[in-house]
């Protein structure tokens, strides 16, 4: 009986740490999402600077909005400080792309510093992990009427999250990690 | 151990030169290592203090990995984790916390799980239509399956006067004998004066967060901005410091340390006072 009842605990408690180790995210498995979230992070990047050249028809940029969002989770929104003020303006993700594109320049360019940073996983009360990446981008914005020059450099904290998934495929369940950006916190840089 | 070296420093030179690292590939624009200088994120100032990832950044070390919390790297990084710029912390103070962190006996580290770390949020409000800035105290607590940031207390100016309790004799009371009428002397609390708290047990302390929750549900109080945010820390025995973010032109920028104190026998609860009463 007592035999049985150690074969038992131990059992129980193989299968506990089996399912602990199905929650943890080992660093190889993290360099792996952090792959995917970059990916998102650079197809946001694309998207952005899509949507605020000028060359790009009406049409076009909506089309890309759309592909834009949907790197989101619902509900995503932009807060964005200047160098003057440290309030933060909230914007949703779509409104946000909808100023980007109604900016009144003749020529925008947007281009992106080559380094980012890219935190630990915590996990949050339902289960999701919840990183950041920072990214640094460049915007110059020319208007020929003016002849005004308009520069700043950003800083973007981006929101990723990340999820275990299944999915069926030939009849077996196979299990991924989901990528989802969040809310992006945009701030003036003093450079 | 030579060879070890020789490895690590070539899988570095080989992960640095990966294509496709960057964000955009061909067009971007190369830091001229001002944003890898700088502490871009809180999770990146407890990495760099702990001595848990390479000096570009792009390298997370875990348990196990040779430079794992590796005394000359956390030196090096704790070095350039003081505001040089604006701060008052002597250099004397500074090599002697940096000594005390990298004690070869008991090195100290920062766990964002553990508590003794707090965020202080600077916020603005509408209170009654009218702006009013809130400095909230949050702390981060384990919830269900991971953790989760808290509101631990309130800072409110309007409420700070609210409930300013007498003392001595222009205190005002309810007369021991007070039973043998049913109380009816009640009035005098309620209707005759203007300070009710003067009729409260000594140890009386108005929760300030429980008003400030009831004003917003009762549609008193909207939320409109977040204007600064700063971080205590009181997870290396002996010592407080506290980090603030610095956007400026430089390389010394980001989440910095901006006020070191050596703690002496009630100087924390003294701090922590401070911080939640800000009196």
């Amino acid at each position: 009986m007592k035999n049985k009842f150690i074969l038992f605990l131990g059992l129980f408690l193989s299968a506990s740490l089996t399912v602990v180790a199905q929650d943890n995210i080992s660093p190889a498995r993290k360099q792996a999402i952090d792959s995917l979230a970059l990916e998102k992070v650079k197809d946001l990047s694309k998207y952005i600077a899509i949507i605020g050249s000028k060359e790009t028809q009406f049409s076009e940029a909506n089309r890309v909005m759309d592909r834009a969002e949907e790197l989101f989770a619902p509900g995503a929104e932009m807060g964005v400080s200047s160098i003057n003020t440290s309030e933060i303006a909230y914007y949703k993700v779509r409104r946000y792309f909808e100023r980007l594109m109604a900016l009144n320049y003749d020529r925008v360019n947007i281009t992106w510093y080559d380094i980012q940073y890219i935190s630990d996983l915590e996990r949050q009360p339902d289960g999701r992990y919840v990183g950041v990446i920072t990214i640094y981008q460049r915007f110059e914005g020319t208007s020929i009427e003016t002849g005004m020059n308009y520069r700043d450099t950003t800083k973007k904290d981006i929101t990723i999250y990340v999820e275990k998934k299944q999915t069926q495929i030939a009849g077996r369940t196979i299990e991924f990690w989901d990528v989802m950006l969040g809310d992006v916190r945009v701030t003036e840089t003093s450079a | 151990m030579r060879l070890t070296f020789l490895i690590f420093a070539f899988f570095i030179a080989i992960i640095s030169s990966v294509p496709g690292q960057g964000i955009g590939g061909p067009g971007t624009i190369k830091d001229d290592g001002r944003f890898a200088a700088s502490t871009k994120q809180l999770n990146q100032f407890f990495r760099r203090f702990n001595g848990e990832e390479s000096v570009d950044g792009n390298i997370r070390f875990y348990p196990g990995d040779s430079l794992y919390q590796n005394p000359a790297l956390r030196k090096g990084f704790l070095n350039i984790l003081f505001d040089n710029q604006t701060s008052s912390i002597s250099p004397q103070l500074k090599q002697d916390f940096i000594s005390h962190v990298l004690s070869q006996a008991y090195p100290f580290y920062l766990n964002f799980q553990r508590e003794g770390w707090y965020a202080e949020v600077d916020t603005e409000f509408f209170f009654k239509g009218k702006r009013e800035k809130v400095t909230l105290i949050m702390k981060i607590q384990p919830e269900r399956l991971g953790f989760e940031w808290v509101i631990d207390q309130v800072i409110f100016p309007p409420f700070k006067n609210l409930f300013n309790k007498p003392v001595g004799e222009s205190k005002d009371f309810l007369h021991p004998l007070s039973h043998e009428l049913g109380f009816m002397n009640l009035r005098r609390a309620f209707q005759d004066s203007n300070l009710p708290e003067s009729f409260t047990a000594s140890s009386y302390k108005p929760d300030y967060l429980s008003i400030f929750l009831y004003e917003m549900k009762q549609n008193n109080l909207r939320f409109d901005t977040v204007s600064g945010v700063k971080f205590h820390f009181f997870q290396i025995g002996g010592w407080y410091f506290e980090v603030n973010q610095f956007n400026r032109p430089g390389f010394n920028t980001g989440w910095l340390i901006s006020n070191l104190v050596r703690l002496g026998p009630g100087d924390k609860e003294t701090i922590l006072k401070y911080i939640y009463d800000q009196d």
